[in-house]
């Protein structure tokens, strides 16, 4: 399925051997952490991914980033295979697609300084001509990124930061490559509420500077809806919804969709809220199925949602859901 | 810095004996009355006598001279057996653990055979075969005691793969080498240190060892091989072994503590509520 998107994600997925394996029935048990997602991305596009913990969403930022490869499936940028674009000059590719990972604390080297940290991708990708230049590179970097002063900044080690500047930075090491494809990978979601938004805009920011398209994983449903132009919905691997954000989070089809943006809590205490209620745990992912992996928790599921993973309709402007009880 | 030295007793009287022991080794003819190679006409002279602080032995050493000069010897085959223990393990183990899959698989059973032969012997072994110098000795200790570096260097490795900051440097496009070297090796290396500080003392033991059965150098004085020369003495002359073993045991007691001490330093975990 190549197509002339700028990102195709074609069909990946990701299944990792069970434990406890039966020896001798010979049968083997894969927990499908993903499982056959397929997106299309256009250059400067942000998507927003969201579903519950364990979905498989931060799975599929890093076999997008290439730090796994995946079981099936490939990933197309302009039309050629990330894999084979790896193989072939790993520099290009790491500083064509690049990740910004959850946990700003642990994402740098507790022995090095910023300015050291800063400094290694720009070595590694010779950004500058020398070392006055790349120092020059860096201080700019750290003002744009509201971090000041600095001087003082790149001096510090990152123990010394806290979580929001550290995450800062984080981005701004992302970006300093220039990137074309940004993945995200719940880059708030460990920060104080406060200092979320600002981090989010240089994000946005400095993505729409370099016309980066942009995979924004989430579970904050709101967030997700004020930045991105696309939302995929995820559970247990598979995409159950995707289109115009506004048009899935105000017209959610999917029941799935439906509970989670009904549970979504609300600041205004007097709006009235339907919640929907979904019993039970989500079944694991080890072997679901068959039939709809949602059906055993879902409020609209009969006995044909037991025997068949149901088909994607498409209801109209792109947005696709992947339920057969649309109606 | 200096704080956590004091706080912790052992490794504040590991440092304090390690300066004492580079003192001694440094200023050793300054120390030591007499060369120790000299040989004098005070034979199997008893403590004290003719000015002899320690005694004599039968080639009329002065045995207190020979003990300032062995330090040399001792920390010599300590440092250097241990650094060559130390670089093979981390280097090997950091190989084993970040690489992972089928060379991990490789190295591991590889460590285990090395830690399932009997180190001393394949010393012997050696020894006999390559003879006796004391480089020789200092190679032999070194290329056989890594493994328990490598062990502890693989575990390091294997965590730390899984950290966001080793993940970003391969996204950023580090290649593995650098990764191993800028990231798993200096982030995982402190409780090989503590390991190979440990190694030391059992170095200077397995040398003074391998002198006690006459395998060590002979041109060079060593404790073991005083203690060696002094049993055939012990019931009419019983300085001349004596000080040497107590020698022995004093440093070795001294790279212990330091061992442990930086262990508890570098692991806080271990060290809680455990007073010395």
């Amino acid at each position: 399925m190549k197509n002339d998107s700028f990102i195709c994600i074609d069909n990946v997925s990701m299944w990792y051997p069970a434990k406890g394996n039966r020896v001798f029935s010979g049968e083997k048990r894969y927990v499908k952490a993903v499982d056959g997602v397929s997106i299309n991305m256009d250059r400067g596009e942000i998507l927003g991914i969201i579903g519950e913990s364990g979905c498989g969403k931060s799975t599929l930022g890093r076999i997008l980033a290439r730090l796994e490869n995946p079981t099936s499936g490939d990933v197309y940028i302009e039309g050629e295979s990330t894999g084979n674009l790896l193989k072939k000059d790993p520099k290009a590719f790491r500083r064509l697609v690049q990740i910004v990972f959850q946990n700003p604390y642990d994402s740098f080297t507790p022995r090095d300084t910023i300015e050291e940290i800063l400094m290694r991708p720009l070595n590694i990708h010779s950004i500058g001509k020398d070392k006055d230049e790349r120092k020059k590179i860096i201080l700019e970097a750290l003002e744009s990124g509201g971090l000041h002063p600095a001087e003082e900044i790149a001096r510090r080690y990152p123990h010394e930061l806290s979580g929001g500047q550290l995450q800062r930075i984080s981005i701004l090491r992302a970006m300093l490559v220039e990137p074309k494809f940004v993945i995200a990978d719940e880059p708030v979601s460990m920060l104080d509420v406060s200092v979320r938004a600002e981090i989010i805009n240089m994000l946005l920011k400095l993505s729409r500077e370099k016309d980066a398209a942009v995979i924004f994983i989430s579970h904050d449903i709101s967030l997700t809806r004020y930045i991105s132009d696309k939302v995929a919905v995820m559970y247990l691997g598979r995409i159950v919804e995707y289109g115009e954000a506004d048009e899935v989070i105000s017209n959610p089809r999917h029941p799935y969709t439906q509970a989670l943006i009904s549970n979504c809590g609300s600041i205004d205490p007097d709006e009235i809220m339907d919640k929907i209620k979904v019993e039970g745990e989500p079944p694991t992912p080890i072997n679901p199925g068959p039939g709809c992996y949602f059906a055993s928790r879902c409020f609209k599921a009969s006995k044909e949602c037991f025997k068949e993973y149901p088909a994607t309709h498409d209801v109209g402007g792109g947005h696709k859901v992947a339920c057969d009880r649309l109606y | 810095m200096i704080r956590t030295i004091v706080n912790d007793k052992q490794l504040l009287f590991g440092i304090l004996g390690l300066i004492f022991l580079l003192l001694v080794a440094v200023l050793a003819p300054v120390i030591a009355p007499e060369d120790p190679y000299y040989y004098g006409p005070d034979v199997l002279n008893k403590l004290g006598e003719n000015g002899h602080l320690l005694g004599t032995n039968k080639m009329g050493q002065d045995i207190f001279s020979m003990i300032i000069h062995g330090t040399r010897t001792s920390l010599k085959v300590a440092v250097i057996s241990a650094f060559i223990s130390g670089i093979l393990g981390m280097l090997i183990g950091g190989v084993a653990g970040y690489f992972g899959g089928q060379v991990d698989r490789a190295i591991s059973e590889f460590i285990n055979i090395f830690m399932m032969l009997p180190t001393f012997f394949l010393i012997l072994l050696i020894i006999a075969l390559f003879g006796n110098s004391i480089y020789n000795v200092m190679v032999v200790i070194g290329i056989t005691t890594w493994p328990s570096n490598a062990k502890l260097m693989r575990a390091q490795a294997l965590s730390l793969r899984e950290r966001t900051f080793v993940k970003a440097a391969t996204a950023m496009g580090e290649s593995r080498l650098q990764i191993l070297f800028k990231y798993i090796i200096p982030n995982g290396v402190f409780p090989v240190i503590a390991n190979t500080t440990v190694g030391m003392s059992n170095a200077i033991l397995t040398e003074a060892g391998l002198s006690f059965l006459g395998l060590g150098d002979p041109n060079i004085i060593s404790w073991g091989q005083m203690i060696y020369d002094g049993k055939a003495y012990l019931t009419s002359a019983w300085w001349i072994a004596t000080f040497a073993g107590i020698a022995i045991v004093i440093t070795v007691t001294i790279f212990y503590l330091l061992g442990d001490g930086l262990n508890h330093v570098m692991n806080p975990k271990r060290s809680k509520g455990k007073g010395v």
